[in-house]
């Protein structure tokens, strides 16, 4: 292709000898052409000099001019080319540009696909939150109400007030249990006697001349704050044969008053049993 | 002279022109930049030995610009372009750097 091509040969043979001696000056298998060469005694420098200077305007240096013109123009457009701003695709070939969006369009699906996977997590921890939220307003429902069966919590409500005078100390425990079961069984939520709340375990004792109730001796007058429907709550105590006749037969005096407001605020501290467990979830 | 003046103009020319290059020639462009090198080289290297010849500097440049944009066309079509580009600017750098030695012998005798 270039002139170097034109004559394998020789060239070969002059770039051996000259790597390796001292003395290129004098190849000794130069070719004959190449002796020939050396007769005007003009070295590669000499040469050089000589077609650098002086300036002569031949055609072989117009046609040389012209291509290198040409390179230099080739050499710079590509350079600048190459350093503008947008060159890193600039210079691409269409199959490497092809690969790079192939490569985009890869990453961009594979973005998306984690965007996807990201989104229905958040999606899913919020309706789990929401889930717990509500799971947990719920417990808070069912604590209070709970609360209030179990006596660990305050109570309001409509309901009745039974007042036992019992001046004779006639009244034993066990009437003021059948008057407790009374109530419940007409549907009170909330029971205290003169300060002591009535839960699930509480027990009634007879105590010297008043009565124990979970082990709190409380004197008469009794006073039995009950929160239920007043409607159904006095007529169970009024039933003929029932508590209020049976504690006046023991000459009792008996009050029953309908009250729109109860207010039972006797706790009882919220024990864990020791040996019940829950069977359940 | 004139020749050294001539790169140097075009040199000047295509940074103040600066023109697009056009999306026809965009990939052939460096091959035949660096094409032309090897043949600059060459033309160098002849003209330090004596044998120059303005005709086959022209020859030799010319089908160099040519050989080397055909291949990296024949690779693109072929699928192969880029290593195939590679493989000609390896090969073109292999023989500039013969050239370079040989120049470098003559201009400075070592």
């Amino acid at each position: 292709m270039s002139d170097r091509d034109e004559t394998p040969t020789t060239r070969l043979r002059r770039e051996l000898p000259a790597e390796v001696p001292a003395a290129p000056a004098a190849p000794p298998t130069g070719a004959g052409r190449q002796q020939a060469e050396q007769q005007p005694a003009l070295t590669g420098r000499q040469r050089l000099v000589n077609g650098l200077w002086p300036p002569r305007v031949t055609r072989a240096q117009l046609i040389v001019a012209l291509l290198l013109f040409g390179l230099g123009f080739g050499l710079a457009v590509q350079v600048a080319s190459n350093s503008e701003g947008d060159g890193a695709l600039r210079g691409a070939r269409q199959e490497d540009l092809v690969r790079i969006l192939d490569e985009l369009d890869d990453r961009t699906q594979r973005l998306e696909e984690e965007k996807q996977g990201l989104e229905s997590q958040r999606t899913e921890l919020e309706n789990s939150s929401d889930q717990a939220e509500e799971a947990r307003r719920q417990t808070v429902e069912k604590e209070r109400q709970l609360g209030v069966l179990a006596g660990t919590v305050a109570a309001q409500g409509p309901g009745i007030t039974l007042t036992v005078e019992d001046t004779k100390g006639t009244v034993e425990a066990d009437m003021l249990l059948d008057a407790v079961q009374e109530l419940r069984a007409a549907g009170a939520e909330a029971i205290q006697v003169n300060g002591v709340r009535v839960v699930a375990g509480t027990y009634l004792t007879d105590s010297g001349d008043g009565v124990g109730v979970d082990g709190n001796k409380i004197d008469q007058p009794y006073r039995f704050k009950v929160i239920g429907k007043p409607q159904d709550l006095e007529p169970a105590l009024n039933i003929p044969g029932g508590v209020v006749q049976t504690l006046e037969k023991e000459q009792a005096t008996v009050v029953v008053e309908r009250a729109d407001k109860i207010i039972v605020d006797a706790l009882r501290a919220a024990e864990r049993p020791d040996y019940a467990r829950s069977s359940s979830q | 002279m004139i020749a050294v003046l001539g790169l140097v103009l075009g040199v000047v020319a295509g940074l103040l022109v600066g023109p697009e290059v056009p999306a026809v020639v965009e990939p052939y462009l460096p091959i035949a930049v660096v094409a032309a090198l090897d043949a600059v080289f060459g033309g160098l290297r002849a003209m330090l030995d004596g044998i120059f010849d303005d005709k086959v500097f022209v020859v030799s440049f010319l089908s160099n610009v040519v050989v080397a944009a055909l291949i990296v066309f024949l690779g693109d079509e072929l699928g192969v372009g880029a290593q195939l580009s590679t493989g000609v600017v390896v090969v073109l750098g292999i023989r500039i750097f013969s050239n370079a030695a040989a120049i470098r012998r003559h201009v400075f005798r070592a």
